[in-house]
């Protein structure tokens, strides 16, 4: 978890900034203490201080996705990883059995395996899914 | 003010480009000034810069009253590693190198005059584009650039350097000459740019990611070279100059060979992975061919399944076409169709000798490269190897099947010498469909079909797969053992050397584009 010193109008909130993946939980109400509201009916202009309080923007919370497909027609011959492994660009993932040759089929990027689509033995087109990397 | 000191004035303001501000933004840029680009360029002290004094003649919107140094190009002619080159270099720092009626004729001059006197033409764009104040102006000046670059094409080299924006209509220049060159991170090429992307179909992109270096190595196939800055990227033109003959009629440039021309390369028998069906990389059959193992790659990032190289063998240019059994088993597609048919004219417009290491198991089977027309990309590669009448000399190292075996090369398309190691398999398809399509009635009425089917797919095996049955046919001049390489294409290049072949008098021909 991240802590950041948010600045609005003029008065300083310490904020934590938690990365929520898979299903989005409900949030309780009581266990994020409300944040006075900054509302202001009668908005009266501050000076702005010139110093850079915003917080640095927070990391894109849906991770880098690489998706590897069929290069050409054939059937899945071996898979090499299993989902969780943490692969490095050029590593071979799996050997697809087409136009009479075992082609390696590598890792574009590194990260690590989130899914894998084919069964071995299985038919395969152009473009179809063969894994799914995410890279972090 | 006497007149040479007033010369030396003029001149110094014109050197000066858009000033220390314009220049201080270039650099900040990552980018280097149209003048220290062509001082990499040239021989130190061997360019002669031409229309130092040329001026824009428009008057609207204002521009009566501004002064484009040089009017946004430095043009002008130098020595290259001691051969005479033209070139031009747009002016970013002087409005924004946009083109004008008279920065489109300060280009023109130096096209005509490489084409005249029969050398080759660099072009380093970096502009912002037409230069709207002039209107059609800087249109029909475009169009100039154009037509010149057609009627040059294959008479004089020419190449495109991008080290900054080439937006527009601007893009045709380059696309119509032989090579393109695209500096990293610095340089894009797009017809239409992001706003207007974004006003017409409301997609939103970055100018990167639309039309930058990456892109156009690695999946247009527009460039081909990528250079990581401006520097590496002339050094780069250098040495692909290196390859080149001046003009059409003059033969590439022999250079000292300091690598052994009698040299058995024994690596080369263990290339070739004993099960046939595993792939390996061609490269280090190349490497194995060339002079001391160096390659000049033309397209590396686009179309794998195919390179296109230059290299030295004996110290002579050679333009190499592989298959690249790594990539997509080696199989040909529209894309790597299309870059070797490229490649393969390059080379014959230019007197380079044609090596193809084939190891093909044949076109890319699937809907989506047939309705992306396989047949006429395909056709350019037959249309192409047909067409040229440089040495062309084949080396089949394992797969040669079916329409694939045609397009590599082969002895009837007009190979001067065809060559096949012993691990070829040179053949219309594989054993195993032959035999079910030739003997399926006498399979299916077997008792056991399985069994008549495997006693017909090695009858089959036997008599036409490998090297034999198409070297007793003499569609192989010779079967060579791997490690004979490097001395077989040194010997055919010799013997070639005087090759004489012409095609009949046409207008031109209609290769299927």
């Amino acid at each position: 978890m991240k802590m950041y010193k948010v600045k609005v109008n003029g008065k300083i909130y310490i904020v934590e900034i938690e990365e929520i993946t898979g299903e989005v939980p409900q949030l309780n109400p009581e266990a994020a203490p409300a944040a006075e509201p900054a509302m202001n009916p009668t908005p009266q202009i501050q000076p702005i201080s010139m110093e850079p309080t915003a917080p640095p923007v927070p990391p894109d919370p849906t991770p880098d996705v690489t998706v590897v497909t069929c290069p050409m027609p054939g059937s899945i011959m071996e898979i090499q990883v299993s989902v969780g492994a943490r692969v490095k660009e050029g590593d071979v993932l799996l050997i697809l059995e087409a136009m009479k040759m075992e082609n390696e089929i590598m890792a574009p990027k590194g990260g690590v395996i989130s899914r894998i689509p084919v069964t071995v033995g299985e038919s395969v087109e152009t473009g179809d899914t063969l894994i799914v990397i995410t890279n972090h | 003010m006497n007149g040479i000191e007033r010369l030396r004035e003029k001149r110094a303001k014109i050197h000066a480009g858009g000033g220390e501000k314009g220049i201080r933004e270039q650099h900040k840029r990552g980018k280097l000034t149209a003048r220290e680009r062509l001082d990499i360029l040239f021989d130190e002290g061997s360019f002669v810069e031409l229309d130092t004094f040329v001026k824009h003649r428009s008057t609207d919107f204002g521009m009566d009253k501004k002064e484009i140094p040089g009017d946004g190009v430095v043009t002008g002619y130098g020595r290259v590693c001691g051969r005479m080159v033209y070139a031009y270099a747009q002016d970013f720092t002087a409005q924004g190198g946009s083109l004008g009626e008279y920065h489109a004729e300060k280009i023109v001059k130096v096209q005509d005059y490489a084409m005249t006197n029969g050398c080759p033409i660099v072009g380093l764009m970096d502009s912002g584009g037409a230069r709207i104040q002039e209107g059609v102006n800087s249109l029909n000046g475009f169009a100039k650039i154009f037509y010149r670059n057609t009627i040059a094409s294959g008479v004089i080299p020419q190449i495109s350097a991008i080290m900054g924006p080439c937006a527009g209509g601007a893009v045709y220049s380059p696309a119509i000459t032989d090579f393109i060159f695209m500096t990293d991170k610095t340089s894009n090429m797009f017809i239409t740019g992001p706003n207007v992307i974004k006003t017409v179909t409301g997609e939103e992109v970055t100018t990167e990611a639309l039309g930058g270096a990456t892109v156009h190595n690695e999946k247009s196939g527009v460039a081909h070279f990528i250079s990581k800055d401006d520097r590496s990227c002339i050094e780069d033109i250098k040495r692909l100059l290196s390859f080149l003959p001046s003009n059409n009629l003059e033969k590439p440039p022999i250079f000292p060979c300091t690598d052994d021309i009698n040299k058995a390369v024994p690596e080369l028998n263990a290339v070739v992975p004993e099960n046939p069906n595993k792939a390996y990389d061609m490269y280090r059959v190349i490497m194995g061919i060339a002079d001391n193992g160096e390659i000049m790659d033309v397209q590396p990032l686009y179309a794998l399944n195919i390179i296109t190289c230059f290299i030295r063998v004996g110290g002579k240019t050679v333009g190499v076409i592989a298959s690249q059994p790594k990539f997509l088993a080696g199989c040909l597609d529209v894309n790597a169709s299309d870059k070797a048919a490229r490649f393969i004219r390059r080379c014959d417009a230019f007197n380079i000798p044609m090596l193809t290491l084939v190891d093909v198991p044949g076109f890319l089977p699937g809907t989506g490269q047939e309705y992306d027309g396989i047949i006429r990309h395909g056709a350019k590669m037959l249309y192409a190897y047909s067409e040229a009448t440089v040495p062309k000399i084949s080396i089949v190292t394992r797969k040669a099947y079916g329409g694939a075996y045609i397009a590599m090369c082969s002895k009837g398309l007009g190979a001067d010498l065809a060559y096949a190691w012993p691990t070829a398999e040179i053949a219309v398809m594989g054993a195993e469909g032959a035999a079910n399509i030739i003997f399926k009635k006498e399979i299916e009425a077997s008792a056991n079909p399985q069994e008549a089917l495997q006693a017909r797919i090695n009858e089959y095996e036997d008599k036409f797969s490998g090297p034999y049955k198409a070297a007793e046919m003499g569609y192989i001049d010779d079967v060579i053992e791997p490690q004979e390489s490097r001395i077989r294409v040194v010997n055919a290049l010799d013997i070639l050397s005087g090759k004489r072949q012409s095609l009949p008098p046409k207008k031109h021909g209609n290769i299927p584009l």
